[in-house]
């Protein structure tokens, strides 16, 4: 295609160039613009139709139920669904930008619908308000909308993410306003929407929390819409004027005299540049300069503005009108003579082998940077594929002869090319403009086409950009476990597999999850199986009812935390003795439970010892339980409550006795009985508190002591106490109360079974020096000498004491 | 008094996860606002006083127990102030209407909580109430403190501290009950608190390429690690450790220890110090920061005894505080020969030197630690800890005589834990004991070349298992570890971003494991159940090591004695 045809199609708005590619012809049959209600999302997105209730229906021209119907940009149908709802008349339609289709009815019930036409639950409600008095009119912007009822009063809801209407302060208007529009949230200086009503020859400003009246005189005006950046507003006036003014009405930009006093039925903004109005067959474009450019339709259209542009939807087509961009209008602009234009050229005539290739070339050889850079700016605008090709063609021919130019340019372009070519495609329908594109943000169309079921284009999209792929997939194995109720089990875990096996690190247990909540819990099990991380994966068998694997896994795993969780878990949901047998087959479960049980659960923990056979850890607890019942503040030193706590002590002991293994512990229990026996008895006869809970040595040493030296033979012979224990038990407590008479008596009763050296460890022990280097002296020991001096270190007659002895000790060895 | 340990010299940036671990701690309180009473439960105290700044930590010292009130300067001005207190079965007396629970997730810590709060409602006192789990919430425990109806009272955090930098080259995990809960209890919370303590390291360092275990909690916690890895990867781009290797205990050798270095500090009664503070303890660090107590601290006594006669005499028994693996009566003897001829001598001398300030302290120790190990009760204590331990001819009966029934639950423990078991047969000990030459006869201590030379012509099992698995790997002792109880594992690692490079020059382990700027790569020797400073040294030694590629970094559940390791299993029915 040559030069001058390219701009031959073009529009001229004063110095501007305009232009209008079909992007699609429509691949829909029958829908009529105008016997509907549409709605189109921005940004390339779908179209959502459904009969207008407020027009005539012609008779057997179609059916009578009433279906909306949602369809891409190319007029593929994507779903539809038969509109039953209640709550009288569509008032408002309109996509929100994650894409869902809200659609207001007459009481204020808002339904929204996502792109396969399924109702998301629940619905929403503009308030009591819009149901007592009807909502008359909507008004959308990206994530928001505000509704007008006929009590003039008027609602919000900033944000569909976090729906909650809110009502606007009181308008105290009396008429309906002409004209509603909006700004935006993040162009207002409180962060919150302020809404214009068109009343009367004035403007009111509608805040949360206020309302004030501006620009005055302006009016009347029929209808108002608010440019992209929130920055100024088209009017159109009750006289046929087209006013475009700041949004704080400061000053008036320009006006333009339309030749008809009736209001468009439309009027949009076309990128930031002109106004569009369209009446029944007429477009007019209108900027600050110049004639105004006319468009005929002999069909209905609709306006969708863009940030670029703006598209324009037929019954049989849908048209990008754009402003040509500059690089674009250097090449190809009428006699250009633009380099750009002239790489351009040297590139056709490289192609038909004409020398004039060079010459152009030559020409522009100081700014072939620039002419390169042109080139393959206007690829990227172009929306004809063999256009794209031939300028990025000349741009590369061009970039041959340039030294210094960023290589990578041209690569960049086309990878950004291809992406787009991608989602324009008839099949997929999405003709995002490279300025679109580069707003919306890869990641965000990916997710678009997710949302769309498009997950094979997306995915390669999202590996040709490398970006992560997880998010595509996983969607579409939730969306595939969805739509595959007829795939049994088996299979369909093979099919999900092959392809999440493509993304390491994805979460199985999310897709698990899903395929639960559709019902497939067989499924889920299989697939939790796959999850590698175990917190999210028991979690989440515990929740289908697979306790038993949940338990395994953990243990495996090692995490203790997550055990004790399930153990809870099963504890909660089975009877005790299931419980029992379930953990007892599972040691390291078994370990937990009786730890957290040690500590809070006794009486369960025995039943649960009893139950799995091991009687001597009932004993060793309920042994335990004989010092809890004595710590009790209201059991005193030798009460009754001895009673009680020794029968526990003989239940612990009859219940050791019942094994083989435990004859010590059985021996014990009984002695540490007959020994608290003998101890009340001990403290009854001798009036003293202090013998219950000592041990044998103790209590022999306290009768000692206490001169009842019957009592402690007795005590003796009743525990078969050593002979060695015994000497050294009455050898120290003699020494204690300085009976030396009794001691000597004792000492030659019989030999002494003990050593003189501990026998001067005990005098040391209780300070005496000289008995102790005595002992020691006898035992011939120098170092225990030594040693023991040290401990009458501050005692100067007892050290001395201890040197005689070591020499004496040192001049024996000698000798 | 710096508290917490210099670890500028570190070969692994420490200060970095010491610094994080601050943050974290100063982060909690802060965004607690007002006042607030913090309640730590002791052991946790112990570990926090060695990461938080001294100007963030000031210590007044109490008769009673040590508590610290700390307050930092900014929080000061802000009135954001802190009480602090122990955590115990007392009700907490404050005025303040905040009560934050510092608390490692314990079971048995839960029912401290539960009562003070009981205490607090029946009384009619309206509090907020903060719980933080170190190193994380458990499942356990919040289900006590349902079962308490006190659950919804409480904003339930976590501080995950996992792991604390003592000195440059130790790190604990402060596990100490992790022996017990494992081997007496069955409880692995603590294995799991390992693998995530290593896994965090490699978040920050990167993944460990060589893993080697030997003992079952050791092989246990490489299996954890590795599935760690496979939930949440670690890139292998950045390799600084290179070797990891761990070990359970395998022996449990009689270790003694005369103060109870905690923390890198023993605390003292002042008297010693020659402080005129009667009756209050002062905590003396002992780790690297303390020139001196470094030098000298891994030094065999009798090299010690040759370079520096007399003053360094005096730190020798100071130093054999962390050498506790001396032999015991060779310890004694030591002792009280120095005792007897030289501490009070050395102690004027070293005054009209006017030596260091640390060298007084170092004798003051010195003299307090002969005084201490010449009392009878002290070596009374000795034997009967021996003799719990080895068990070998005891009469468990006679025990309980002597000490009473209630000691009923000790013996069980410990005989859960295989302590009380005879060894079955000797037969291996020696094989093993020759084929890894564990006994060195011919020690030249004056110029050492061999492990042995730290414990006086004894090499430990433990650090010989460490030199062979550096070296060459498990395959050629192969055997010799099959003698020891517990399996053994060895696995190579590679995260998904593995260089081929790396992995194609295995014949070159040399080349390839010198990291660029003439740093010697690291291998981090994890000891499950603790390590002694003893075989801290030893290792330390073998580091030192001329033709050793790497440096070593210790981890380990905590720093033991034959005390510490004991205590953990004494519990009283009564």
């Amino acid at each position: 295609m040559t030069a001058v045809s390219v701009a031959a199609e073009w529009q001229q708005l004063y110095d501007r160039y305009y232009r209008k590619p079909e992007l699609y012809q429509l691949r829909w049959n029958h829908v009529d613009l105008s016997r509907n209600k549409v709605a189109c999302s921005p940004f390339g997105g779908p179209i959502a139709a459904i009969r207008d209730d407020s027009k005539i229906v012609q008779l057997r021209s179609e059916s009578a139920l009433r279906k909306l119907r949602i369809f891409t940009s190319a007029g593929a149908q994507i779903s539809e669904t038969v509109w039953k709802n209640p709550g009288g008349r569509l008032i408002g339609m309109s996509w929100t930008e994650d894409q869902t289709l809200i659609c207001i009815t007459q009481d204020g019930t808002v339904y929204r619908y996502n792109l396969h036409a399924q109702l998301i639950e629940p619905n929403l409600s503009m308030g009591k308000e819009c149901f007592e008095n009807s909502v008359v009119e909507c008004v959308f912007w990206g994530n928001g909308v505000v509704c007008v009822n006929e009590a003039f009063q008027v609602f919000c809801i900033s944000d569909f993410k976090n729906p909650r209407a809110v009502r606007m302060a009181e308008t105290g208007i009396e008429d309906f306003p002409l004209c509603v529009a909006v700004i935006e949230p993040q162009y207002t200086m409180s962060g919150n929407v302020e809404v214009l009503l068109g009343v009367g020859d004035h403007v009111m400003l509608v805040e949360e929390d206020g309302v004030q009246q501006v620009g005055a005189g302006v009016g009347p005006l029929q209808k108002m819409v608010v440019s992209r950046n929130g920055r100024y507003l088209a009017s159109f006036t009750h006289d046929g004027r087209l006013l475009v003014m700041s949004t704080d009405f400061s000053n008036i930009i320009f006006e333009y005299n339309c030749e008809s006093a009736l209001p468009p039925e439309q009027l949009s903004w076309c990128g930031m540049d002109s106004v569009l109005l369209y009446w029944d067959d007429m477009l007019l474009m209108v900027g600050p300069f110049g004639e105004p450019v006319r468009y005929l339709y002999d069909e209905p259209i609709i306006l969708i503005p863009e940030c670029d542009g703006v598209r324009i939807l037929s019954n049989t087509s849908m048209e990008f009108l754009q402003r040509v961009p500059d690089s674009t209008v250097s090449i190809f602009r009428i006699g250009s003579t633009q380099p750009a234009a002239l790489l351009y050229d040297a590139l056709d005539h490289f192609d038909r082998r004409s020398a004039k290739a060079d010459e152009n070339l030559r020409l522009i050889r100081s700014s072939l940077p620039e002419a390169v850079e042109a080139c393959i700016d206007a690829a990227g605008h172009e929306f004809d594929i063999s256009r794209q090709r031939t300028l990025l063609r000349a741009a590369s021919y061009g970039q041959a002869f340039c030294s210094h130019f960023q290589r990578d340019r041209i690569q960049e372009m086309s990878k950004t090319l291809r992406v787009l070519n991608a989602v324009r495609n008839q099949e997929i329908g999405v003709p995002l403009s490279i300025q679109q594109y580069k707003l919306l943000t890869p990641s965000v169309l990916i997710g678009r086409l997710i949302n769309a079921h498009q997950h094979l284009v997306a995915l390669r999209i999202s590996e040709y950009l490398g970006l992560n792929q997880e998010v595509v997939i996983m969607h579409w194995a939730c969306s595939k476990i969805t739509a595959s109720l007829a795939i049994p089990d088996i299979s369909l875990l093979e099919i999900l597999l092959d392809k999440l096996k493509l993304c390491k690190g994805i979460s199985y247990a999310t897709v698990a999850a899903h395929a639960d909540k559709t019902g497939r819990r067989k499924l889920a099990a299989m697939l939790i199986e796959h999850e590698p991380r175990s917190s999210k994966q028991v979690p989440l068998l515990l929740s289908i009812g697979e306790e038993d694997t949940a338990l395994t896994k953990t243990i495996e795993c090692g995490d203790t935390d997550l055990v004790y969780l399930v153990l809870f878990h099963i504890w909660q949901k089975r009877p005790s003795l299931e419980f029992f047998g379930t953990i007892q087959a599972r040691p390291l479960g078994r370990d937990l439970f009786i730890s957290y049980a040690r500590c809070y659960k006794h009486e369960f923990l025995k039943d649960f010892f009893l139950s799995t056979g091991q009687l001597q850890e009932v004993a060793f607890l309920l042994w335990k339980e004989s010092w809890e019942v004595a710590k009790n503040p209201m059991a005193s030193k030798g009460s009754p409550l001895h009673g009680p706590r020794i029968k526990l002590i003989e239940k612990a002991q009859s219940l050791f006795s019942e094994t083989k293994e435990h004859v010590f512990e059985s021996r014990a229990a009984d002695e540490h009985a007959k020994l608290l026996r003998m101890q009340h008895e001990l403290e009854v006869s001798t009036k003293q508190p202090i013998f219950v809970d000592s041990s044998i040595s103790d209590t022999i040493r306290t009768c000692i002591v206490l001169g009842n030296h019957r009592a402690a033979v007795k005590v003796k012979t009743e525990f078969k106490v050593s002979e060695k224990r015994w000497y050294w038990l009455k050898v120290f407590a003699l020494a204690t109360i300085r009976d030396w008479d009794a001691l000597e008596k004792f000492s030659k009763e019989k030999r002494p079974p003990i050593d003189p050296r501990e026998r001067a460890e005990a005098y040391a022990r209780i300070g005496m020096a000289k008995e102790a280097a005595d002992a020691a002296s006898q035992a011939k020991d120098g170092e225990l000498l030594g040693r023991l001096k040290l401990t009458f270190a501050q005692n100067a007659a007892a050290s001395s004491i201890f040197d005689t002895l070591r020499d004496r000790l040192s001049f024996q060895g000698v000798s | 008094m710096a508290q917490i340990p210099n670890l500028d010299n570190a070969p692994l940036n420490f200060t970095s996860l010491r610094d994080q671990s601050q943050k974290e701690l100063i982060n909690i309180l802060k965004n607690i606002r007002g006042r607030k009473c913090l309640v730590i439960d002791p052991k946790l105290g112990g570990s926090i006083s060695s990461i938080v700044q001294t100007s963030l930590l000031k210590a007044i010292l109490n008769s009673s127990c040590y508590f610290f009130w700390f307050v930092s300067p900014e929080a000061k001005k802000q009135e954001h102030g802190v009480e602090l207190r122990h955590l115990t079965a007392d009700p907490i007396q404050t005025e303040c209407t905040k009560v934050v629970y510092l608390v490692r997730s314990q079971i048995d810590l839960m029912k401290f909580i539960c009562s003070h709060i009981h205490n607090d409602i029946s009384k009619g006192l309206q509090r907020e109430y903060f719980v933080y789990f170190v190193p994380r919430r458990a499942v356990v425990c919040e289900k006590i403190l349902e079962e308490e109806k006190v659950h919804h009272l409480l904003n339930i955090g976590e501080y995950p501290l996992y792991a604390i930098p003592l000195d440059e080259d130790v790190l604990s995990f402060e596990l100490d009950l992790a022996y017990k809960d494992c081997l007496v209890d069955g409880d692995t919370t603590s294995l799991w608190h390992i693998a995530k303590a290593i896994h965090e390291l490699e978040f920050s360092f990167g993944l460990i390429p060589n893993v080697r275990a030997k003992g079952k909690a050791s092989v246990r916690v490489a299996d954890i690690l590795n599935r760690m890895q496979a939930e949440e990867p670690v890139n292998a781009s950045d390799v600084t450790v290179q070797h990891f290797c761990s070990l359970s205990k395998i022996f449990i050798q009689n270790r003694s220890q005369l103060l109870r270095i905690n923390n890198g500090a023993v605390e003292l009664d002042s008297s010693i110090m020659g402080v005129q503070q009667d009756g209050k303890k002062i905590k003396v660090p002992l780790n690297s920061s303390d020139k001196l107590f470094k030098e000298t601290r891994d030094l065999n006594f009798e090299v010690v005894v040759q370079v520096r006669p007399l003053a360094a005499i005096c730190i020798v028994t100071a130093g054999s505080t962390s050498k506790s693996n001396l032999h015991e009566a060779g310890l004694h003897g030591d002792v009280n020969y120095l005792q007897s001829q030289t501490v009070s001598e050395l102690k004027d001398f070293v005054r009209k030197l006017n030596s260091l300030p640390e060298m007084t302290r170092h004798i003051n120790l010195a003299q307090h630690l002969s005084t201490y190990t010449s009392k009878p009760a002290f070596l009374g204590r000795l034997d009967m800890e021996h003799t719990i331990v080895e068990a070998q001819s005891y009469d468990m009966r006679e025990l309980l005589h002597s000490y009473g029934f209630e000691h009923m639950a000790t013996l069980n423990n410990l005989e859960k834990a295989g302590l009380l078991k005879k060894q079955e047969s000797k037969g291996n000990w020696l094989t093993v004991k020759r084929a890894l030459q564990l006994v060195v006869d011919d020690t030249d201590t004056a110029n050492p070349n061999d492990i042995s030379y730290v414990f006086s012509g004894y090499a430990p099992l433990s650090i010989r298992l460490v030199q062979h698995a550096i070296r060459s790997g498990w395959r050629p002792i192969e055997d010799i570890l099959k003698l020891l109880p517990g399996p053994h594992s060895e696995t190579k690692r590679s995260g998904f971003a593995s260089s081929p490079s790396f992995d194609s020059l295995p014949g070159a382990p040399h080349t390839a494991d010198k990291v660029g700027g003439g740093r010697r790569s690291l291998v981090l020797v994890v000891f499950i159940g603790g390590v002694t400073f003893a075989e801290i040294s030893a290792l330390r030694f073998l580091s030192a090591q001329e033709g050793m590629a790497y440096d070593l970094v210790v981890g380990t559940t905590k720093i033991v004695s034959g005390h510490t390791l004991t205590e953990a299993f004494v519990e009283n029915l009564g």
